[in-house]
């Protein structure tokens, strides 16, 4: 994290239950302004929990949490209305702030001007995965936290997909925290990363460190890195 | 001939106001998931109101929509002790609101005693194509009919109505979008409540209503509403009126000790019907 | 295996069984026909309570089967036939109506489920209305004669007690044995994933309507008893709100909770009992019963629900576990809310 400023998200010794269950345990993470940061692990680890904490849609059990700015979240699996036009979505991406302009949206995504009209459900994976990410961008956020922006979409999509949003942090300098399943993605765009294990942070630093550690590499890169 | 298109009209009134019903049900439980028995309430709360209204010398007209708005009111409060806590399960919700409806029989019998009341309605009959129909029915199916074009307008084409429909439709993505879920369950009960409230204020001069009178209006509006799925407006305001039309036709040429079992017969056969064409596996 | 926990749970439930057969003499006369009530009332209550806490199926008409007991029990005996006999024509008519209509019946899924078994009682009750030969229609059918078995009658409140205790008893032991059988197994799946029931190769269908035949049994053998320990019974005796009092009594004492029948039977209608005689005292205007009953009853449902949506038993039973929890700090912290309703359910 870069030194000096004060990060835009922190999170200390967080802890989160379902019940009798221990999804996140004592967890601590930050994100710096206009910072890109990795959250890898495997399925069940806690990353949506962490990201639904943060967001206020799971109370913690003990910790603390830190928001300077505004977030806004891609869920994971999208999460359109599907019984809604596109351009419905999108304007109800700004619920919070005042401004529900949609144009912004669609110079980014221009593909969607044409879909503006289509029920949400009807849209292809990669194209709804791209109204997700414009709903949320509706919200101005200073945080975008993208839960598998990769899930079920085809390579090609992910890698448009993953400029846009690396445009989006060096253009206007918003900070994004990226869960992933596809580790490898999730390093080479990103400058940082954690790993969450079973609701624990497993390991923490600069993507090129983590990139080159074995553990990981075993774990998640199915074997050697090749550049 | 015209004794069929008599039937048919009155049938189309009493089924105007199980649509009203019906849509409050199917606007509450889209964006809470609770299903209110106690709407069959608003619609009884409605006709004491507007007649006591109307006996303190408020005008027609205007008593009827006090006695609407404060049903809305009244739909607020019951949202609020049914939605309970944050995390309440919807059956207790369910089951919360049947405690309400009950509760409500202490207080109307407090209040206006156990006897059924009524109050004139629109007098009169109106000619329409050689068939005379009381002009009440008219005023039913009128009202009915703006109020559905009206929560249309308000559910597709406002923001507010959006933000309502996605809580409907995921309520956990509409959380993300940062739409406080708890308080559009309130603003649906407030609807619901205003819906049942009119629904009662429009029946009461042909039916007398009394403190009970709400178990029977709530079958009648669940029954049109689980024929939409409980979710579809539309379907369950034309599943209101096939209910009503069916009621009539039966009290009219069979008996009418008959016409709420053959109806829920009819809609029972409908639905079994609907559950047997979809394939048995699909969820 | 019976752990030492086990042990003291047997010997708790037979001095409750002892209590509960010595009991009915020493009430006050007036408490009587209450205790009787408390039993047919569990015994219909435990039945929907395995229908929506095991096989996940609501049932908004449950009183219709108490109805089809009472009429299955009280036509023949009218006629001659010997009251015994009721209960068993009671039990099994009952059954097997439920299986006959569960079949097109539990396609329906959910709140459809619901609306269909109200529909099913209302239009039951418009059939009893109108069959005036055979049931004595909106009047009703009077002079139905005692139960009796050889010399022996149960005429007094006392006796109807013994009666309906003994038969509350078995149905809990039934339904042990049957929440415990490796069908009642697979139907727990059943409330959770009916789909992955089915995957797992559980005859989904045929599952669901023996559940709901067997419910429906419980609450015609308590309806048959209800006919004779009256004698009169009438339409208007089984309204729609007496099923949303046994759906109420279910999840007042928790679904799936065999209990949670017994609890939520005997809460709701000694709640209804005392509002009616602080209501009737002397000196109360006419309406202060009626007022008072519906007010308090209402309230109470409303802030039990509220403060216990699960019910009172397994709100009991789970304090109870996480107290042994934190003794023993064992690994029970990892089982769900499920599997610890499910095993402390199968434990009568
Ligand atoms: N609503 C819930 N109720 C109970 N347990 C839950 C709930 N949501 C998640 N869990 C549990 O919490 C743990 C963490 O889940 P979470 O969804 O955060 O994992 P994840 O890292 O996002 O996994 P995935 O990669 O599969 O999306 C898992 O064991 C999961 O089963
Ligand atoms: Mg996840």
């Amino acid at each position: 994290m870069p030194e000096g400023s004060e990060p835009l998200l922190e999170v200390h010794d967080l802890v989160v239950r379902y019940g009798a269950a221990t999804a996140l345990d004592g967890v601590d993470l930050a994100v710096g302004r206009a910072e890109m940061v990795a959250l890898v692990g495997p399925n069940g680890a806690g990353k949506t929990t962490l990201l639904d904490t943060v967001s206020g849609l799971v109370a913690p059990a003990a910790g603390r949490i830190e928001l300077r700015g505004r977030l806004a979240q891609v869920p994971e699996g999208r999460r359109l209305f599907p019984e809604m036009t596109v351009e419905d979505n999108l304007r109800l991406g700004a619920w919070r702030v005042r401004d529900r302009r949609v144009g912004p949206v669609y110079e980014l995504f221009p593909h969607l001007v044409e879909l503006r009209r289509r029920k949400a459900g009807s849209l292809s994976c990669g194209e709804q995965q791209m109204v997700a990410v414009g709903r949320a961008l509706m919200g101005q956020p200073d945080l975008l936290a993208v839960d598998e922006l990769s899930l079920g979409l085809a390579p090609q999509i992910v890698d448009t997909l993953a400029e846009h949003l690396q445009d989006l942090n060096r253009r206007s300098g918003m900070a994004i925290l990226l869960v992933e399943q596809n580790a490898r993605l999730a390093l080479d765009i990103c400058s940082r990363a954690y790993v969450i294990e079973a609701g624990r942070i497993a390991l923490t630093g600069p993507s090129e460190q983590l990139r080159n550690s074995p553990a990981v590499q075993a774990a998640y890169l199915g074997g050697a890195y090749e550049a | 001939m015209t004794l069929f298109l008599q039937y048919l009209a009155a049938g189309i009134a009493s089924g105007s106001t199980f649509a009203l019903v019906a849509t409050g049900f199917v606007v509450i439980y889209r964006v809470t998931g609770v299903i209110n028995f106690a709407q069959g309430v608003f619609a009884v709360l409605g006709g004491f109101l507007a007649y006591s209204l109307l006996q303190a010398g408020v005008a027609h007209g205007l008593a009827e929509s006090l006695a609407v708005l404060i049903t809305a009111a009244i739909g607020l409060v019951v949202g609020l002790v049914a939605l309970g806590r944050r995390g309440t399960p919807p059956l207790a919700s369910l089951i919360v609101t049947l405690g309400l409806a009950i509760f409500s029989y202490a207080v109307v019998i407090t209040t206006w005693g156990d006897h059924p009341i009524s109050y004139e309605g629109l007098s009169g009959l109106l000619a329409i194509g050689g068939v005379s129909m009381q002009r009440q029915y008219v005023l039913i199916v009128g009202a009915a009919v703006v109020t559905f074009l009206a929560l249309a307008l308000l559910f597709g084409r406002t923001y507010l109505g959006m933000a309502l429909t996605a809580c409907s439709s995921d309520q956990r993505a509409a959380r993300l979008m940062g739409i406080d879920v708890w308080r559009m369950g309130l603003l649906a009960f407030a609807v619901g409540g205003g819906l049942g409230g009119l629904a009662g204020v429009l029946l009461t001069p042909l039916q007398p209503v009394q403190f009970d009178s709400d178990v029977g209006i709530a079958v009648n509006g669940f029954a049109a509403a689980i024929f939409g799925g409980l979710v579809r407006p539309v379907t369950a305001f034309a599943g209101g009126l096939v209910l009503g039309v069916a009621e009539a036709m039966v009290a009219g040429y069979y008996r009418s000790s008959y016409e709420t079992a053959i109806a829920l017969a009819v809609m029972l056969a409908l639905m079994l019907w609907q559950a047997s064409r979809r394939a048995p596996s699909e969820e | 295996m019976i752990g030492p926990r086990a042990r003291s749970r047997r010997v708790v439930v037979a001095v409750l069984a002892a209590a509960t057969l010595a009991l009915p003499p020493l009430l006050p006369p007036e408490w009587q026909s209450l205790y009787v009530f408390i039993g047919l009332y569990a015994i219909v209550t435990c039945g929907l309570s395995l229908l929506m806490g095991f096989a996940g199926q609501v049932s908004l008409g449950q009183a219709a089967f108490y109805a089809i007991g009472a009429y299955a029990a009280a036509i023949p005996a009218v006629r001659g036939a010997p009251p015994a006999l009721g209960l068993l024509a009671g039990t099994v008519v009952a059954a097997a109506i439920a299986a006959a209509i569960g079949v097109p019946l539990l396609r329906l899924r959910g709140h459809y489920l619901a609306f269909g078994t109200l529909a099913f009682q209302l239009i039951l009750l418009t059939f009893i209305a109108e069959a005036g030969d055979l049931t004595g229609g909106d009047i009703g059918l009077r002079g139905i004669p005692p139960l009796g078995l050889g010399g022996v009658q149960a005429v007094t409140p006392v006796e109807y007690a013994y009666v309906t205790w003994v038969a509350v008893a078995a149905v809990f032991l039934v339904t042990r044995n049957v929440v415990r059988s490796r069908p009642g197994r697979a139907l727990r799946a059943l409330a959770t994933s009916e789909s992955a029931a089915a995957a797992a190769g559980v005859p989904v269908a045929a599952y669901k309507v023996m559940v709901f035949a067997l419910s429906a049994a419980y609450a015609g053998l308590a309806g048959a008893i209800y006919a004779f320990f009256l004698s009169y019974i009438a339409p208007g005796s089984f309204p729609i709100l007496l099923s949303i009092q046994f759906l109420v009594m279910a999840a007042v004492g928790g679904l799936g909770a065999v209990w949670g029948s017994l609890v939520g039977a005997a809460v709701v209608t000694l709640v209804v009992q005392l509002l009616q005689e602080v209501g009737s005292l002397p000196g109360m205007p006419t309406q202060v019963p009626a007022v008072l009953s519906y007010a308090v009853y209402a309230l109470v449902l409303i802030v039990v629900m509220l403060l216990l949506p699960s019910g009172i038993v397994p709100a009991l039973t789970a304090r109870a576990a996480s107290r042994r929890r934190d003794d023993a700090a064992s690994t029970e912290a990892t089982l769900g809310d499920d599997a610890r309703a499910s095993r402390l359910s199968s434990v009568p």
